[in-house]
């Protein structure tokens, strides 16, 4: 087994077969990133440990790959947004650091501490949903939102989470259906997955569903763990977005002649520039990224005041959003997964593929709860809150909803990696965990007085034990 | 007796030269790169075995209406008989699943000399209601609950008549709770030299405006009729009045042409004429269908006919300006005219029957589904005549995919409807043959090489209010995603002798989420409604939540299944 978070001797080896290979077809000079297609075929089924590692592999040369116009990159034809959106003309300068291009790599922006971590203020990205206005050249609020780099560690089982709980809140649906017809009358369903409440639906004798209560969640019952927002619904939907807004590299799988007639959408003379192959090992790679544990700082005084500060986090009701852990039944990473809409490769499209995630070292490392549920320490509850209020407003500082989220509305930030992923909030203004959680408000307003009332000394725990949730080098 | 002389021929020889030559390119072709849905053709495995036949007044008609009558929002069927009676079909399919109908062997609608019928809520009771045409007197059904009908003309004051009735269509007019009915009449046979230039007149049924119950006890004529086989309330110039708009069939009348009748709500009704920019169109017009399809709230109508479809666009400048309905033909540029089979050796011209636009592959282009017969042992035209399954693209060009859809069957098509008999999202197409059995296809997904997979995403939105017109039979929907904007509108005709009600069905492609707005049938506009893909809404005025519907048998509903 290996871990995923530094190559290995066995990654080394398998990034020399892969190079050897692909330069039967590419010359050793080529300016192209990516010298050969992952073939979707050659990974089908539950994929043995060498087959994955191969796959994750070809996935971190990609993430890492410095994608060039010979590979696609550009799309002077269209623009960020996530449904094929042509432009009227092409813009000016093909790279912007506000509208995008914006990005030479993946990890080009999500590099901290280390590759397929978080980024820097000075990554930060604008998100603009991409259809009117979609060229700008300022920062201004009206035109996008701006949005600090989020680290990757732990995103595959983030995902599996989501799937689980997304799967509880429709079988709940489908149950109050059942007894609404049973009974004739309406009937209300509290929804709630691995603790997490989501409101409640009303559920009639003739199937309709009223989904004025529900709470955190899309009115689809569909868990988006991605983004600031949450409004992501997998690993491989951001994928595809992320490469046609940042690259202008064009999945085949959105962008596509079935889609779009053309297989060359984008207009920039390169056709079908990211393969399904290409998608599922940067998916792979991504899903087998370690989850961050909290690390014992070998400092005694730290490790006690951490203990504290623990204590203190749960007492004064962070931890009500900010969950210790969610229970994970499974970690057979199903690629594509089950809840992707069209647009993204679907369930059943084409023969499925499996990463078995219990194969990778980490795996070994994860708790189990006693009910033989992996224990994934994310410190999130995956659920969408108000986090701004009308005194504490600094975390509602954007002007644009976002994929039908109020502009003060955002998913719980999961925890896990906070001590090595500053700077924090949002927007990525804020250089201290004391200051991202001052401004917390809205939902969490609670919380957050009850911090700012404890003691110096108490907070400096509290301090301390969130620095002791790191991304392992 | 529709059959073509030698003077038609002649003068048809000059329109399919045109035609003829240029063939290949409306040809099926292989060139289409969208999906294409593999449709199953499973009737007798679903339990409708149902036939429309008869004599010369069965040449003609034989529709379909797709409805729910039994308040479970699945919609049933019913089929015109003709010769035989009609048969109701209760929809017991599960969702997702096979297509599985019962029939109704007690229904009060088994009757025979049926032509064609169209749902609609009359009397404003929540009920669908039945409007039946009939060779002989025509009936309104009133529905009640688990589609118990009961004959309603005394009821409601209404003169079935006992013409050869072809065409329906229906709307509310302006301050009046009841619907305007319009019927559509083909051929006098009582008249001196029937059937030749013997058209009966159409006629409209205006409620009276006063009355708990509808009293259409003043039915006007509508003269001269010239022998419709469908005809459809339309707001052609986006002013919120329904104007009538009447295809007709040239084989029998004299003198005669398409229609346009302009209403204003509650006055006499009037043609449009060619001063007033109504161009005189003169084809064996057997169907409408009816869209919005460049969403710029002024609609596109195709018109089958023997020989070419007609696809008419609005000019807007004359329009807008002068308000004159000048259509311009534009089937031949986008590759609709659908006029000869695609498939076979037959080059004979096609004859066309229902039309129907809608998205069957949920690409979020609007196809154009076409029903195709020969009339009885005409020569001259087509004896294998499959129907067209013309796919729609983003570039506005049609391309025929019947063939690869699964659609070419060796049957005589007449009226139809491409519904979701199954509630999983994807449009089914059922079909009454002439002298065979009814077709009824299941869209079981799209051809892949890995079998029948998922199309695009889509949405199913019905529309509901209080008080006269509780369907919202008039209203228009704006369907925003992205920079796109679709358009749909809920009408009550068109097609040839098949009505249809419930959802309204959107394909949405690759997006997720819409933003849809609807304009109600009183003109006013609703908030929008932000609504997530690949679901079925319910959207109740003046509620600004709408409401989620669920087939209650449903398992786990993911966007994998």
């Amino acid at each position: 087994m290996i871990t995923t978070n530094v190559p290995t001797q066995l990654g080394l080896l398998l990034c020399c077969l892969l190079s050897t290979t692909l330069s039967a077809s590419e010359d050793p000079w080529s300016e192209k990133a990516i010298k050969n297609s992952v073939n979707a075929s050659d990974y089908q089924g539950t994929l043995e440990r060498n087959q994955l590692l191969e796959l994750i592999e070809a996935g971190n040369q990609l993430f890492s790959a410095r994608f060039t116009t010979d590979d696609g990159v550009g799309r002077p034809m269209a623009t960020q947004a996530i449904i094929p959106t042509k432009r009227k003309r092409p813009p000016r300068n093909e790279f912007s650091r506000t509208a995008g291009l914006d990005a030479n790599a993946c990890s080009s922006c999500h590099n901290v501490p280390i590759i397929g971590g978080a980024g820097d203020f000075s990554v930060n990205v604008f998100v603009s949903e991409g259809f009117q206005h979609s060229d700008f050249d300022t920062t201004d609020p009206q035109f996008s939102n701006e949005r600090n780099t989020n680290h990757l560690f732990g995103s595959g089982v983030v995902e599996l989470l989501a799937r689980e709980m997304s799967v509880t809140l429709m079988q709940q649906r489908t149950q109050a259906l059942a007894d609404a017809k049973n009974q004739n009358k309406p009937v209300i369903q509290a929804l709630n997955a691995k603790g997490v409440d989501f409101g409640s639906i009303t559920a009639h004798p003739d199937g309709r569903i009223d989904t004025a209560n529900i709470s955190g969640v899309d009115n689809d019952l569909v868990i988006r763990p991605f983004s600031h927002k949450g409004v992501m619904t997998s690993l491989r939907q951001f994928t595809v977005n992320a490469l046609n807004h940042h690259h202008g590299m064009q999945a085949t799988e959105r962008f596509g002649t079935r889609w779009t007639d053309t297989d060359d959408y984008d207009e920039d003379g390169i056709a079908q520039e990211i393969s399904a192959g290409d998608v599922s090992a940067l998916v792979a790679w991504q899903a087998s990224l370690a989850p961050p544990l909290a690390q014992a700082p070998t400092d005694t005084r730290w490790l006690e005041a951490a203990k504290q500060g623990q204590q203190q986090f749960d007492s004064i009701g962070c931890a009500d959003c900010h969950r210790t852990y969610l229970p994970l039944s499974d970690l057979a990473f199903s690629d594509p997964g089950p809840m992707d809409a069209a647009g993204t490769l679907r369930y059943g499209e084409t023969p499925n593929t499996v990463y078995d995630l219990s194969l990778l070292a980490w795996a070994e490392t994860l708790e189990k709860d006693t009910n033989g549920d992996y224990k994934i320490p994310l410190f999130g509850d995956l659920k969408r809150h108000v986090i701004a209020d009308q005194q504490v407003a600094a975390l509602g500082n954007e002007l644009l909803s976002q994929r039908f989220v109020e502009r003060n509305v955002f998913m719980t930030t999961e925890l896990w990696g906070v001590g090595s992923t500053a700077p924090y909030g949002h927007r990525g203004d804020m250089t201290t965990l004391r200051e991202v959680i001052n401004a917390h408000g809205g939902d969490a307003r609670d919380s957050r007085d009850a911090w700012k009332a404890l003691p110096k000394d108490a907070q400096n725990n509290l301090i301390a034990w969130l620095k002791t949730l790191i991304i392992k080098l | 007796m529709k059959l073509l002389n030698r003077k038609l021929v002649g003068l048809l020889l000059p329109f399919f030269a045109v035609s003829i030559v240029n063939a290949d390119t409306h040809s099926e072709t292989g060139n289409y790169k969208g999906d294409v849905p593999s449709l199953h053709e499973q009737a007798m495995e679903a339990g409708i075995v149902h036939q429309y036949d008869g004599p010369w007044e069965y040449f003609v008609g034989g529709g379909v209406s797709a409805f729910d009558c039994n308040q479970d929002r699945m919609p049933d069927l019913y089929f015109s008989g003709g010769d035989n009676a009609a048969g109701l079909y209760i929809n017991e399919s599960l969702p997702g699943g096979e297509l599985r109908f019962n029939k109704d062997t007690t229904s009060a609608l088994s009757i025979k000399n049926v032509i064609g019928s169209y749902p609609i809520d009359i009397d404003n009771d929540g009920y669908l209601d039945l409007a039946v045409l009939r060779v002989g007197e025509n009936y309104l059904y009133k529905g009640g609950p688990n589609c118990e009908f009961t004959r309603a003309n005394s009821r409601w004051n209404f003169s079935g008549g006992s013409h050869w009735s072809t065409a329906f269509s229906a709307t509310f007019e302006t301050d009046n709770d009841f619907p305007t009915l319009a019927i559509g009449n083909y051929v006098d046979r009582t008249a001196p030299g029937s059937p030749w230039g013997t058209c009966q007149d159409n006629e409209l049924h205006r409620p009276n405006a006063i009355g708990e119950t509808p009293d259409f006890s003043e039915p006007l004529p509508l003269s001269p009729g010239y022998c419709a086989l469908s005809i459809v309330f339309t707001d052609w110039n986006k002013s919120g009045v329904d104007a009538l708009r009447v295809t007709n069939d040239r084989h029998y009348y004299r003198g005669g042409q398409e229609q346009l009748w302009r209403l204003n709500s509650g006055r006499y009704p009037r043609l449009y004429s060619a001063s007033e920019g109504w161009e005189p169109l003169v084809i064996w017009g057997m169907g409408i269908a009816e869209a919005d399809l460049n969403a710029d709230g002024y609609p596109e109508y195709a018109l089958t006919s023997m020989g070419d479809t007609k696809l008419q666009i609005l000019d807007l400048e004359q329009a807008i300006d002068e308000n004159r309905p000048h259509y311009e033909d534009m089937a031949w540029t986008r590759g609709a005219t659908a006029h000869r089979p695609y498939t076979g050796n037959d080059l004979k011209p096609s004859t066309g029957w229902h039309a129907q636009f809608e998205d069957i592959n949920n690409d979020s282009h609007l196809d154009l589904f076409i029903t195709k017969g020969n009339v009885e042992r005409m020569t001259d035209f087509a004896q294998f005549d499959p129907d067209n399954l013309l796919m729609g693209s983003a570039s506005g060009q049609f391309s025929e995919q019947g063939s690869a859809a699964g659609l070419a069957l060796d049957t005589r098509g007449r009226g139809a409807s491409v519904m979701d008999l199954n509630a999983d999202g994807l449009l089914d197409v059922v079909v009454v043959n002439r002298a065979d059995n009814v077709s009824v296809f299941r869209n079981q997904g799209m051809n892949s090489e890995h079998g029948p997979r998922q199309g695009g995403n889509w949405l199913k939105i019905e529309l509901q209010q209080k008080g006269g017109n509780r369907h919202a039979v008039g209203s228009k929907l704006s369907i925003k995603t992205g920079n796109t904007v679709q358009s749909r509108v809920t009408r009550v005709g068109a097609g040839h002798a098949s009505g249809s009600a419930g959802f309204i069905h959107v394909g949405l492609g690759v997006a997720e989420r819409a933003t849809v707005r609807v304009q109600w049938p009183d003109g006013e506009w609703s908030a929008p409604y932000k609504l997530f893909a690949n679901h079925h809404v319910v959207i109740e005025r003046d509620n600004d939540t709408v409401s989620q519907w669920f087939p209650t048998t449903t398992s786990l509903q993911t966007n994998s299944e």
